[in-house]
């Protein structure tokens, strides 16, 4: 199979950990070692090569892009024929990127904001590199950048910018993203949702189930620091909401039970929603490293392929 | 309870830095924000209401501190409210020590001490003990008390005056004082029984109450004195004459030396024979212009030097000037004003004689004041230059004379005049002098008004705002003050020549000039002496305004003080000075002369005296509550409390901090 080297360096694995992304400054550079790091790290992996495989040939047309032209062919048939690949069936993927202030949390040297831009990057990147088209809507209350969906050059560089640009704002609304993007996004795609969800399930799901009637094929990225999953607290604390200030003194032993019983009921409320609507729910905590995303998208770009 | 200093109990507002404090850290100091608190549900209360403990305690500790802070400094102090209940048999003495000028000869006082200490150790341990001073008024130097220490120490502090008594006035002052009593009173009195003091009727020494009275006589046989008791300056020769008495069985020798403004000018020596007075003339002492500040001295000093000096205050006007407005500069009134004016020894005005045509170039306010000879000359213009003269404080004497017969009203005050006819008296007939308000400065203390024989004169219909100084004996008025604005007019209703009265020619007529000039110039406003023990205002000196300054150089009244008609009294003797209106007035005052006396009443007379009480006073079986005002100081105990607090609270504080640094780490 052509393509991708196998190679067995740690090193390169460890570009995929996002204490070590975060010392990348430049968002394009994170991304393109994170995709690289993983691309290089499939070793045996059902993925490998998926999106070289040829499918057919098609006579060239106008507006067809000229690089695609098998000379081979042409040489045999004196027809000019563009070889076509399984990858390019699917065009188009939209990230909805959560920005609310919430997601500015960290317990550790990579906030939420900060593992979900990487990601966000990331995808960006790998599917640039398949020639899908890329959108971008960042949002929080409001909507605060809007890229849509583009394959040309140079528009990856944009929406890589516009992800850069994402800092945390104030509360979370995911109705506006879904919103917009019924209003500007007409044709079937990938919609990744990156967000820590600290919304109602039932009216989130109400936002998403349009989308996946409508043929999208939605996959929910949930982002959690450990010490949200997981919180330790020595002595009670005040506890202050980062999206409405609201304080609440809270003792270590409610965090260290009925919090992680109402967090999970919470996390499974979103995924069983999302199950019934034919929709990905994965939940990432933000010390992961990122090709265990960058695999569940995969699957998942995977699974809508076909 | 009280507080020796309460203003420092606006310390306790420091009590809101800890309050303020302690609101902003009443919550978890351990704030963590967090993604959301959906999930969250609020701590243990337990927990809460420990930590909130905590900070209680350590903001009662702070607070404590502020408030023992500022009641320290406040001078939070036990107020004494030792109520004793005295016993049946007590008795209340009141011990009233003579603070007299002729307590100070010798050692008078000290004896009058030495009696008193005597009276309290003689008293019984249950009686009452009260002290008052008395001269010219009566001052309590301690209130009733069981206690001898605070009656003691106040007659120590206590000292001689320069005031008189009079021991009528002290008898009754005393009724008040002891009116309501109900104890049975001892009456000490300790004095120097002077005869000077005794009042004009025997009976006034008599106790108004029902007392036992027992006069300490101090004074003992032999004892002299010599004062100077008066000093008076002659306008007129041009002397300075002071006067000497001796309270002495013995002739002496005495030296007298004048001080002229804090220079010695001139000594004589003099012989004063016992119990009689001497004069000191001195002659041709050159008097400066302006107030002159005269001392005399007598010297050797005997032992009651209060009256060994005299002060005097002499002034020396400049000349000042005065307008005659008259028709014709030869005529009789100019003649007979001028001539009275300048026969006064110092030259106190300067005549300035104008026609009326040359009224309204002149500057008025350059004049004292201003003599119209005869109102009728004086043309409208004129009335209106005069009037705005006398609107901003000047003062105008008209005469109503041959050319005012045609008029019809008064120029300047618009009196309505009678007619001609009406005033004329048959030939032959006059009309003298009625009624005189002698109370008023312009006529006081003068005799032979009534000898002036007035011929003719013009009926003035009054106005309500008038003053009749001088009326004829037919009612008609002859000399009128009418207040115009700040100023004043006086109307003469008659002529100032011999042709309508003869009163020019009446040797009454220069000192009534004088006099008259004097009100009008304002100088009989400003009085030299003062009487020891009366007030001293600016305003009593003719200001409106200004400071008081005592002999010692202290200032009696201040800006503020004059501003809101504030007096003093006069207690020094010396020279007092009144600054005001850019100038200075001197006032002297000296020691009352029978104080000087210091000759004792006679045995018979004195023994008379302590006969009028009641006689040794019974057990009335009264009862009488008496608080003793003992401030026990609470200073001390609150260094100690607020030296615990700072300890403990630093302790809690630190407390409170090591737990702090524990949540961070």
């Amino acid at each position: 199979m052509p393509g991708i080297a196998r190679r067995e360096s740690g090193d390169i694995q460890n570009l995929l950990h996002p204490e070590v992304l975060a010392s990348l400054s430049n968002l394009e550079l994170v991304a393109r070692a994170a995709v690289h790091g993983f691309l290089n790290g499939l070793h045996r992996s059902p993925f490998f090569g998926f999106s070289q495989e040829f499918a057919e040939y098609k006579a060239y047309a106008e507006g067809d892009d000229p690089r695609f032209v098998d000379w081979n062919v042409y040489a045999r048939t004196e027809r000019t024929y563009i070889k076509r690949y399984l990858g390019e069936t699917n065009t188009r993927l939209v990230i909805l990127l959560d920005s609310s202030a919430s997601m500015g949390y960290s317990s550790g040297p990579v906030s939420k904001l900060q593992y979900a831009k990487f990601l966000a990057a990331t995808l960006a990147y790998l599917a640039a590199q398949q020639h899908d088209a890329v959108g971008l809507i960042v949002f929080d209350e409001e909507v605060r950048e809007y890229r849509p969906a583009s394959s040309r050059l140079g528009s990856l560089s944009g929406i890589l910018h516009a992800i850069d640009r994402a800092s945390p704002g104030t509360g979370t609304n995911l109705n506006v993203p879904f919103e917009k993007f019924h209003q500007f996004e007409r044709g079937r795609g990938l919609v990744v949702v990156i967000s820590d969800f600290y919304c109602d399930p039932e009216a989130m799901i109400k936002g998403v189930q349009p989308l996946a009637y409508q043929g999208q094929d939605v996959a929910l990225f949930q982002l959690l620091d450990p010490q949200e999953l997981d919180p330790e607290l020595r002595e009670s604390a005040l506890m202050e909401d980062m999206e409405t200030g609201e304080a609440m003194e809270v003792s270590p032993t409610f965090m260290r039970s009925r919090y992680r019983n109402k967090l999970q009921e919470h996390i499974d409320t979103i995924h069983s929603s999302a199950s019934g609507v034919g929709t990905d729910h994965v939940l990432v905590n933000t010390t992961d490293p990122l090709d265990i995303a960058l695999k569940n998208y995969l699957l998942f770009r995977q699974g809508r392929g076909r | 309870m009280t507080l020796l200093a309460p203003a420092f109990l606006f310390g306790l507002l420091a009590i809101g830095v800890p309050i303020w404090l302690h609101r902003l850290s009443s919550e978890n100091p351990n704030r963590q924000p967090f993604s959301s608190v959906m999930f969250l549900e609020p701590g243990e209360p337990r927990r809460v209401l420990a930590k909130k403990l905590k900070y209680l305690l350590l903001f009662s500790l702070r607070v404590g501190v502020l408030s023992l802070l500022a009641l320290g400094f406040a001078g939070l102090a036990l107020e004494g409210s030792l109520q004793n209940i005295v016993a049946e048999t007590a008795r209340l003495n009141v011990i009233v020590m003579d603070r007299s000028a002729s307590m100070s000869l010798g050692n008078r006082w000290e004896r009058a001490q030495a009696t008193a200490d005597t009276i309290i150790n003689d008293l019984d341990n249950s009686d009452v003990v009260q002290v008052v001073a008395a001269d010219r008024i009566i001052e309590i130097l301690a209130e009733p008390s069981l206690e001898r220490a605070p009656i003691r120490q106040a007659i120590n502090i206590a000292e001689p005056g320069p005031f008189r008594v009079d021991y009528g006035q002290l008898m009754s002052s005393m009724e008040s004082l002891l009116r309501g009593a109900e104890l049975p009173v001892v009456l000490h009195i300790i004095t120097d029984a002077q005869q000077s003091a005794l009042p004009t009727r025997f009976a006034d020494l008599a106790p108004r109450t029902s007392l036992e009275l027992v006069v300490h006589n101090i004074s003992v046989a032999g004892e002299e004195n010599w004062a100077l008791d008066g000093l008076v300056w002659s306008a007129l020769s041009g002397e300075l004459t002071a006067s000497l008495r001796g309270y002495s069985e013995q002739d002496v020798e005495r030296t007298v030396t004048l001080r002229l403004n804090g220079t010695e000018v001139a000594t004589q020596n003099v012989s004063v024979g016992a119990g009689q007075t001497a004069q000191v003339n001195f002659i041709g002492v050159d008097l400066s212009t302006g107030i002159n500040q005269v001392v005399a001295e007598l010297s050797p000093n005997d032992e009651l030097t209060l009256d060994d000096e005299r002060y005097l205050v002499v002034k020396q006007p400049i000349p000042r000037p005065i307008l005659l407005v008259s028709s014709n500069n030869r005529d009789s009134t100019s003649l007979f004003l001028t001539s009275a004016l300048q026969t006064l020894a110092a030259q106190v005005y300067e005549i300035q004689q104008i026609s009326p045509v040359e009224l309204t170039n002149q500057s008025l306010e350059n004049y004292v004041f201003i003599v119209i000879a005869d109102a009728g000359v004086l043309v409208e213009n004129d009335s209106v230059v005069l009037s705005d003269y006398v609107e901003s404080g000047g003062a105008v004497f008209m005469a109503l004379s041959q050319r005012s017969a045609g008029l019809n009203s008064v120029p300047i005050t618009g009196h309505s005049l009678g007619s001609f006819s009406q005033f004329r008296v048959e030939d032959g007939g006059f009309l003298s002098v009625g009624n005189v308000d002698s109370s008023h400065s312009v006529l006081r203390q003068l005799e032979g008004l009534r000898s002036a024989r007035f011929y003719r004169h013009i009926p003035v219909e009054t106005q309500s705002s008038d003053t009749v100084l001088m009326r004829l004996e037919d009612g008609s008025p002859l000399l009128i003050e009418h207040p115009i604005g700040e100023g004043r007019a006086l109307i003469f209703t008659s002529s100032l020549d011999r042709e309508w009265n003869d009163l020019p020619l009446q040797p009454v007529f220069v000192p009534f000039m004088a006099q008259l000039s004097s009100y009008m110039a304002g100088d009989d406003r400003i009085s030299t002496v003062a009487r020891l023990g009366g007030t001293l205002s600016s305003r009593s000196m003719g200001f409106s305004g200004g400071q008081i300054f005592r002999p010692d150089g202290e200032t009696a009244l201040g800006l503020a003080g004059a501003g809101a008609g504030g007096e003093v009294i006069v207690d020094q003797i010396g020279f007092y000075e009144v600054l005001a209106s850019g100038q200075t007035e001197s006032v002297a005052v000296n020691i009352d002369a029978q104080e000087s006396d210091v000759t004792s009443m006679p045995d018979n007379g004195f023994i008379r005296w302590s006969e009028l009480g009641s006689g040794p006073v019974q057990d009335a079986g009264g009862s009488m509550e008496i608080v003793d005002d003992a401030s026990t100081d609470l200073w001390p105990l609150i260094i100690f409390l607020l030296l615990a607090l700072v300890i403990v609270e630093s302790w809690v504080g630190n407390w409170h901090l090591s737990v702090r640094r524990g949540i961070a780490a």
